[in-house]
Formats: structure tokens, C-alpha cells, sequence
């Protein structure tokens, strides 16, 4: 029986989360939210709907998929703080001695190259003082943002839950999978 | 030698400076100046009843400095720590800092705490312990009762709930869960309200002995098409509140144990524009920024920093400020703001004023913040420049009163 992509994606997130989910105290405290929470969407993606027929943001319009150092990178459509890639990590990859957060939120990205949607995770990169990179490694992405009562679409909260200290160092944006 | 300076004085100067050297002389009783007094290292400490005093800071700095609006000059300053906030005691007798530590630096074990500091000395009067707070850069993550009795602590764990603090006895007094909520506008003593990610409105009343009790309103807004800024008002002592959404929308609200919300207006309707809407080509006047909006409680006057821009740019700062009358609906004035001048780096963005507030006094000042600092004192009532301040940092501002 084949999957469908929300399957496919559910599946994706929870082999994700389990590589990080050391951590049970945390977990558990995660499942209260969920579990205590039926106005909180189930799942983050299952708000994140794909902008398919939508015109695209300036955003999306004006997004490059070569330079990863740059705010304009497709995948930081909502990325709000210092880039990894910009502080020896890469996009999807905490620099040296920072320890990703087993948790993030989550973000829709047009991709230029095929342009399709994408689910993006954006996990922040903990434990170390804030990285001191250059004023353009500091972006505020705001395409579908919401507020802090939407956590799970909010960029502005430190994503640094359940790693050993919430001090944020800087932000990665991990493509997790199709949108549609 | 001093006579050689008085005769090359006169020469330079003319009589005028003999005439004031005379006086002077006479008035300290003769030619000779006595030597200056040695002088006693002390502490300054902090004026009373200052209307146009306020605090900025946030994240990126070491604490809130506070500024006097009518000198330009820096009073002082609140150190804080990590993701802080600051609110003032009703009385302006404490200052109260809710701030997050590890023992080093950026690691080993937590500390959330919410420090009192007197108003007049800036010292240290006490550290509560607290079981959490959230790590987020928004005003109303931390707030006081009406009277200053109780203060409450957003917490983002990443279950939400509020911790309240026993401001009278100076400990925490318990915790609220607000599943799917957050923030606090707390109004009288008895409760706060939140904002909840369903459209609705919490309402948590604590009663004296500690118990709480949460309840709902009816949804009235659309969190996912059109969300209500976490930076809105509430009048304390009143509960009047001020919500305002992304599209420009106003929602008046009396918040207290029957909460009620009526229909919204539109900014851009008062200033006769279309209703701006949500789309993501759709270029409207719309509210933008990180402390966006500002309340004047007395006069019920709005001021928000707008740029014109698609939707989904809510965070980018003002071009103008518009002032609006909550009570009639009405655009008062439309005031331009000027991108603050930089380095002068080519591909580099005029920043923006990002961050808003209004002292609540009868002549209210402006106080305006950008990311890179070269903030700005302006009268609210005419949109007059009066004075330019440089600060280095930080996007939080409050005042006195509020």
C-alpha cells in the first residue's frame, strides 16, 4: 500500500525527532502540550499548506538557491537570526561545539529550481554565546509568520527546547520534504 | 601670570570680559581664585517624578537604559540579562526585571528570575526564583497587576502557562496552565487575559487563596489569515484593551471576568484608504515592526508605524506613524518618518524605525527605535522633532504610567 505524502512526511519528521529525542523529560513535556492542546494544530505541518495557486511573496520571487551565506536562500523564507552557514555550519548544520535543538518550527518554502513547495524545519543551534557573524548573516524572514500563540509558526521564540543550554547561537533551515 | 592672561584677555576680547572679571572678582572678594574644593566620589542616584523618563533595551543589550526625553541625557541604567523584560511598579517605587542566567555565561545551570531593583537607587532589593520563563523578545511576556501586587510571567516550556508572583510577600504564589495561549494583559487584580492560537481570548482569574480559573471567548479572529499582534494594549485599572491585527484592524476590548470584544475598524479605512487585505501581491498601507504600536491610555490615541508593503511584511518597520483615536475611529494625523542615515554602505538598507512608545503624560512624547540606535525623541501632538539620541542597542521601550 503506498504512503501518502502526509504519511511520507509524518514518517520523516518522527525518524528525525527520534535521532534527538534522548532527552524523554522533554519529550514528555512536548506530548502534554499536544495532548492538553486540541486547538493546537496536531502537527505543525498540517497547518503548513503549500502556496501552490497563491501569487508568490516578494520572497519567493526574489530567492536564489546558490549562495546559503545570504538571507535570501530560498529556504530561509522565514528565517529569523544569525545563519549557520555563516558561522562554520552549513544550512542544515550546526557549526562546531553548538548542539541542535531536538525540536523546531516550521516554515513552507518556494524551491526556484523546481518551484515547489517545501516543508522546511527551522531548528536554532544552542549552547553557545549568540555567533558573532557579519550584519548580512542577520536575517528576519516573515513569510507565514505567526505569533507566539502559534508557536509552531513563530520565528521570534529561542527554539532552543530540551538541548542541554537555551542559549541560541544561530539558525538552520532543514528541508524535511515536499509540501504538496 | 594670571594678570599677563587678563591684559592678552582684554586684548582679545574687550572690555565686555573686564567688566564680568570685576564682578566675579568682587563677588569672591578679591583677585585671587581659591583653589577647588577636593572632591567626595559618590553615588548618583535616580530623580523622582521624571514624565518623560524611558527605558530601552532588549535583545542584543546588557539592560534597559533609561533615559530623561527632556534632556537627552542617560539617568542610568537596569542591568539584565538574557531575553529580559522590564515593568514598572504603579508607583514607580521598584523597577521589576524578568531575565534568564547560566551559571557560565551561556552554559551550565539555568537561573529565571524576576530581579526588583529600588527606583531610586538602582539597587538590588531582591531575586525571586522563578520555574521558568520564555525565551521571546515581547513586551507582553511579563506584566503587573493594576496595583503592582502580583506580577506575571509568560512561560514557553514549550507547554504555555503563566507563573504569578506575589509582588507584596516577594515569592511565587503558583502557576496557571494556558494550553494553545500566551501572554499576559492583565486587568484589576484578579486575572490576565491571553491570546490563543484558536482566535479566542483566555480569561484567568486568580482568587486571593491562589485557585485559578481559565475560560474562553468566542473565537473573533482568524490566527492563521489574520493574527493579532502580541504587541496590543490593556488599560490595567480599566481593562480596556487595544488589539491590533496584521491587516490593520482594530479590535476594542473590556477584559475582565465577562470579557467583551467588539467588531473591528480598520486603520486604513480611517485614513480612506480600502481595508487593506491579505494578500501576498497586494501592496496597502499596513502596520509593521517589533514594538509597533503605542497606546496613550488617557486620550485613548493610537500610534503605529506603517509602511506600505504585501502582506506577510509585518515586520518591517515605519515609514509614517499614524495616529488614530480608538474612541471615534478616526486618523488624526499621518506622520513621515526619514530611514535613518548609516555608514552609507551602497547595498545596505536604510533601517527602518522599528520600535514605538508614547509617554502618558497630558503632553506625551514619542520615542522612537531603530535596530542600529540614533533614536528619536518627537512631540506626539505636533510630530516635531525635539531632540536625536544615540543608543547602541535594543528594541524594547517602556515608560512610566503604562
Amino acid at each position: 500500500m503506498s504512503k501518502s505524502p502526509f504519511d511520507k512526511l509524518g514518517e520523516r519528521l518522527t525518524r528525525q525527532l527520534a535521532g534527538y529525542s534522548s532527552r524523554r523529560g522533554f519529550i514528555a513535556r512536548l506530548g502534554m502540550t499536544l495532548a492538553a492542546a486540541p486547538i493546537l494544530p496536531l502537527l505543525p505541518v498540517a497547518r503548513a499548506a503549500p502556496p501552490v495557486k497563491e501569487p508568490k511573496t516578494d520572497f519567493e520571487r526574489y530567492a536564489q538557491a546558490k549562495d546559503d551565506t545570504q538571507c535570501n536562500y530560498w529556504k530561509y523564507c522565514a528565517a529569523d537570526g544569525v545563519l549557520c552557514s555563516c558561522c562554520g555550519g552549513g544550512s542544515h548544520t550546526c557549526p562546531p561545539g553548538a548542539e541542535p535543538s531536538p525540536i523546531s518550527w516550521i516554515g513552507t518554502c518556494v524551491n526556484p529550481q523546481d518551484d515547489r513547495s517545501y516543508i522546511i524545519a527551522y531548528r536554532d543551534c544552542c549552547g553557545k554565546p549568540l555567533c558573532s557573524a557579519g550584519k548580512t548573516c542577520h536575517c528576519d524572514g516573515a513569510d507565514r509568520e505567526l505569533p507566539t500563540y502559534r508557536p509552531q509558526l513563530n520565528n521570534d521564540i529561542i527554539w532552543c527546547f530540551g538541548s542541554a543550554s537555551a542559549s541560541y547561537h544561530c539558525s538552520t533551515a532543514a528541508l524535511v520534504g515536499l509540501a504538496g | 601670570m594670571k594678570d599677563v592672561h587678563v591684559t592678552n584677555a582684554i586684548r582679545k576680547y574687550g572690555l565686555g570680559i573686564v567688566v564680568m572679571g570685576l564682578t566675579c572678582g568682587a563677588a569672591l572678594g578679591g583677585p585671587v581664585q581659591a583653589p577647588a574644593e577636593a572632591e567626595v566620589s559618590d553615588v548618583a542616584s535616580l530623580a523622582p517624578d521624571r514624565p518623560h523618563r524611558f527605558f530601552a533595551g532588549g535583545w542584543g543589550s546588557s539592560g534597559f537604559v533609561i533615559f530623561d526625553a527632556d534632556t537627552g541625557r542617560m539617568e542610568g541604567s537596569v542591568p539584565a540579562g538574557y531575553e529580559a523584560n522590564l515593568s514598572i511598579a504603579p508607583d514607580e517605587s521598584r523597577f521589576y526585571v524578568s531575565e534568564t542566567y547560566w551559571t557560565h555565561g551561556s552554559r551550565g545551570k539555568r537561573e529565571d528570575l524576576v530581579s526588583i531593583y529600588d527606583a531610586r537607587t538602582l539597587n538590588l532589593v531582591k531575586e525571586i526564583d522563578l520555574p521558568g520563563r520564555a525565551l521571546v523578545g515581547k513586551v507582553q511576556n511579563f506584566d503587573l497587576s493594576a496595583s503592582g501586587s502580583r506580577g506575571y510571567v509568560y512561560v514557553l516550556h514549550p507547554a504555555s502557562s503563566v507563573v504569578w508572583v506575589d509582588l507584596k510577600k516577594q515569592v511565587v504564589a503558583g502557576t496557571v496552565e494556558i494550553p494553545g495561549c500566551a501572554l499576559v494583559f492583565p486587568w484589576g487584580e484578579e486575572g490576565f487575559s491571553s491570546l490563543c492560537g484558536d482566535g479566542s481570548l483566555a480569561t484567568v482569574s486568580i482568587s486571593d487563596s491562589g485557585s485559578a480559573k481559565v475560560t474562553h471567548t468566542k473565537p473573533f479572529f482568524d490566527a492563521n489569515r489574520d493574527p493579532i499582534f502580541e504587541n496590543s494594549f490593556v488599560d490595567r485599572d480599566t481593562g480596556r484593551a487595544i488589539f491590533l491585527s496584521y491587516s490593520g484592524l482594530v479590535y476594542e476590548a473590556k477584559l475582565g471576568l465577562d470579557t467583551t470584544v467588539q467588531k473591528p475598524w480598520s486603520i486604513e479605512q480611517a485614513a480612506g484608504y480600502a481595508a487593506a487585505g491579505t494578500g501576498v501581491q497586494e501592496l496597502a498601507w499596513r502596520p509593521g515592526g517589533v514594538q509597533l504600536a503605542a497606546y496613550h491610555k488617557a486620550s485613548g490615541r493610537l500610534f503605529v508605524l506603517m509602511h506600505v508593503g504585501n502582506y506577510w511584511t509585518h515586520k518591517q518597520g515605519g515609514t509614517e506613524i499614524w495616529v488614530l483615536d480608538t474612541k471615534t475611529h478616526a486618523l488624526l494625523r499621518r506622520i513621515p518618518l526619514q530611514p535613518v542615515p548609516t555608514s552609507g554602505a551602497a547595498d545596505e538598507k536604510l533601517p527602518l524605525y522599528s520600535s514605538i512608545g508614547v509617554s502618558q503624560d497630558d503632553k506625551p512624547l514619542l520615542y522612537l527605535l531603530n535596530p542600529d540606535g540614533n533614536d528619536v525623541v518627537m512631540d506626539a501632538a505636533t510630530g516635531e522633532i525635539l531632540r536625536k539620541i544615540e543608543f547602541a542597542a535594543g528594541h524594547v521601550v517602556r515608560v512610566p504610567g503604562y
